[in-house]
């Protein structure tokens, strides 16, 4: 469970670990994985994700100015069909009373019963119709029909009386009046026959303005409402109802026609404004018509759209940086693997090198080394020869032992430079039969001397009758010194070293080379044969001995193994075909 | 016997002359393979070349196969200081024997007696 789970976080947080503690940093060919990691990271993120977040978010804008764009069209041509229905509502009764006043005429409006009769008909024509008088030029009403007794009561102050002189005709703001129910005046200016004027006033209730713009009305978020053009309430308001009397927003200024605009209410509210100043073609009035529609409810289906959107982009974008991580990870980490490997293999290339030049320098001093002791081993010989003639000589056998002295150093000699250029060819691939207790005696004389300094036994049990390998004599002999060398390494003095041969099977020999020594720990014995692992002191050891051993021994074809026990000892054991298995490299 | 010793080392093919002499083997000494070379071509014939492998110039294995184009008869024994008995035996094509330095005498003469067909007992009449 936590083995899963550390390997997750591995391929998420990868940690480039160098085992080998800076020594192949020198064979990289990236220093720093991490940044290499995390700049492969940044490009693919930003190659995937840029293009999808530019897109998105330009969409975004065109989607919203084409919105907006189309709910100021909607706004404005609403404002425009309403305008047109208060207009004609108005319109409508102005006329309606234009006739009634040329109609009836001053004498007869003035009769109360005619007077009556008249409301009577203008109710069932229009309802609503409250009351009816008639003003005379100086602003007193001389006749009235309605639910008050209103007669005489002096309007020559009243802004509506003034407009009505002055333009012919005239619609109030709305008012509450005595009855506490808003209602509006509509007066028109006629001539009477002796040439004064008079005014012909009706009070109409504003619920049925209200219903008409009502029935305009679409959606919880629009608004349709009057003001007047100080921006006080003239119907109520859905919207901004009960805040104050006051328009929630600025009063646009005057114009002719129909007007949108996108704006913010008091509230910081984003919505579209339509307009239109009410204008009857008798008169101006002091009605703006206003349509609010609340931007939030207009673009609501677009909203709910685009949080899906979002969602999906949120979401895509995880998975597409979780699959880029995954895959910027398991591909640095493979690089990096692969560098590891690389530089192992070099670090590797370039101890053989330097082992390979250590062989030639050996071959080289070997050479010149055989050529002058052929010279005293012939020198020797003949003055041994010439002594050997004469008879007096012939019979000093003292004389002769000292030649052959020379002569048997001589030999000793080209016996060690033999073995030195043996060593120095196990770069050179040669297979050739091998007596395998030969070559482990040549290897051991080069530690005879060692040996007898620190009082270590060497049992050597190969038996005579073991048959010759088909191998490469140069890699054999450096598995078995390297084995012999790690082995003396390990031991104390006065300890023994164990070195058995025997067959395995028909086609295979089994070469163990056992010590009584220190004996490896369990955790070490799992390492030993990776490269520069070692336990010896910093700069003692190079850590590639036991490591180039088993790459000989698998060139070989053959197999190694290891068993240890702490303070025990360590054996390890090689074995080989007998026969050459198919190319050796 | 006749026995042509080549080797750029003066001294040592000298005194094995010498030896070979003593033991009833007559060696000429040259210490170049132009020098051996041209012996041959004048129509010298040796029994048997001691040809050292590597010598500045023309070196052993180049010198026997001219010499044994010239004169067919010639019979080889190579010696080296360069390498092990085991590994001249790898590359045996070239002559019938190779003999590290330092040489044995014995085993040298055992050589040339094997090459030749003759034995040494034969030519050992001055010994």
């Amino acid at each position: 469970m936590t083995q899963s789970r550390h390997r997750f976080l591995g391929s998420i947080w990868p940690r480039f670990q160098q085992e080998d503690n800076g020594h192949l940093n020198q064979y990289y060919t990236f220093q720093d994985y991490r940044q290499t990691w995390g700049v492969a990271i940044f490009i693919l993120m930003t190659t995937a994700l840029l293009p999808l977040i530019v897109m998105t978010f330009t969409y975004y804008g065109l989607m919203e100015t084409s919105i907006d764009t189309e709910s100021l069209l909607r706004t404005e041509r609403l404002a425009s069909n309403t305008r047109r229905a208060v207009t004609f509502f108005l319109e409508e009764r102005l006329a309606a009373l234009s006739f009634t006043a040329r109609e009836m005429g001053y004498d007869q409006l003035a009769d109360p019963e005619r007077l009556s009769e008249a409301l009577r008909n203008l109710k069932l024509g229009f309802g609503g119709v409250t009351d009816l008088g008639v003003i005379a030029d100086n602003g007193a009403q001389v006749a009235y029909a309605g639910p008050f007794n209103l007669e005489g009561k002096d309007y020559s102050s009243q802004p509506w009386f003034m407009e009505c002189r002055r333009h012919g005709a005239c619609v109030s703001e709305t008012f509450s009046g005595y009855r506490d129910i808003p209602h509006i005046v509509v007066a028109v200016k006629s001539v009477r026959a002796d040439g004064q004027f008079f005014i012909l006033r009706a009070t109409i209730e504003t619920e049925r303005l209200i219903q008409a713009l009502k029935s305009y009305k679409v959606g919880h978020h629009t608004d349709i409402f009057l003001t007047n053009r100080e921006g006080l309430f003239q119907t109520p308001s859905q919207f901004y109802a009960g805040e104050s009397s006051n328009l929630n927003i600025p009063v646009p200024s005057y114009s002719d026609r129909t007007q949108a605009l996108l704006s913010t209410d008091r509230n910081g509210q984003p919505i579209v404004v339509s307009y239109a100043f009410i204008n009857t073609n008798i008169v101006p009035t002091p009605f703006i018509l206003m349509v609010v529609k609340q931007k939030v409810g207009m673009m609501k289906v677009w909203l709910d759209l685009r949080t899906n959107i979002n969602w999906f982009f949120g979401v895509s974008a995880v998975i597409i940086a979780i699959v880029i991580i995954l895959t910027s990870t398991f591909m640095v980490n493979k690089i990096f693997q692969a560098d590891r490997q690389k530089a192992e293999t070099m670090a590797l290339a370039e101890q053989n090198c330097q082992l390979a030049s250590v062989g030639q320098l050996a071959a080289g001093v070997a050479h010149e080394i055989n050529n002058p002791l052929a010279l005293i081993n012939e020198t020797a010989g003949y003055v041994k020869d010439l002594f050997l003639i004469k008879k007096q000589y012939k019979e000093d056998p003292e004389l002769v032992e000292h030649f052959d002295s020379i002569i048997e150093a001589v030999n000793r000699c080209g016996a060690i430079t033999g073995q030195l250029l043996g060593f120095a060819r196990r770069f050179d691939v040669h297979t050739q039969p091998i007596n395998l207790k030969d070559l482990v005696s040549d290897v051991l004389n080069f530690h005879k001397k060692e040996a007898e300094y620190r009082d270590i036994a060497i049992h050597l049990d190969i038996p005579e009758d073991l048959p010759l390998i088909e191998t490469d004599r140069g890699k054999l002999q450096q598995i078995v010194l390297n084995l012999v060398n790690n082995a003396f390494q390990a031991i104390d003095d006065g300890c023994c070293l164990d070195i058995q041969a025997e067959t395995d099977g028909t086609d295979k020999v089994r070469l163990a080379i056992g010590d009584n020594g220190c004996g490896i720990t369990k955790e070490h014995l799992k390492k030993v044969f990776e490269p520069f692992f070692t336990t010896k002191k910093e700069g003692k050891g190079t850590g590639l001995g036991l490591s180039i051993t088993y790459g000989l021994v698998k060139k070989l074809h053959g197999d190694i193994t290891v068993q240890s026990k702490p303070g025990e000892g360590t054996t390890f054991t090689i074995t080989l075909p007998i026969q050459p298995q198919k190319e050796m490299s | 016997m006749k026995v042509l010793l080549v080797d750029d080392e003066e001294k040592f093919v000298r005194m094995l002359a010498r030896r070979l002499d003593l033991r009833g083997i007559q060696a000429e000494c040259v210490y170049t393979g132009a020098e051996a070379l041209s012996l041959v071509e004048k129509g010298e014939h040796f029994d048997v070349a001691v040809l050292d492998v590597k010598m500045p110039g023309l070196g052993g294995i180049d010198l026997r196969r001219k010499m044994g184009e010239i004169d067919p008869q010639m019979k080889f024994v190579f010696v080296t200081g360069h390498g092990s008995d085991i590994d001249y035996k790898i590359g045996a094509n070239e002559a019938a024997f190779y003999l590290p330095k330092p040489l044995n005498i014995d085993e040298l003469i055992k050589a040339l007696g094997k090459v030749t067909g003759v034995s040494p007992e034969d030519t050992d009449s001055q010994h």
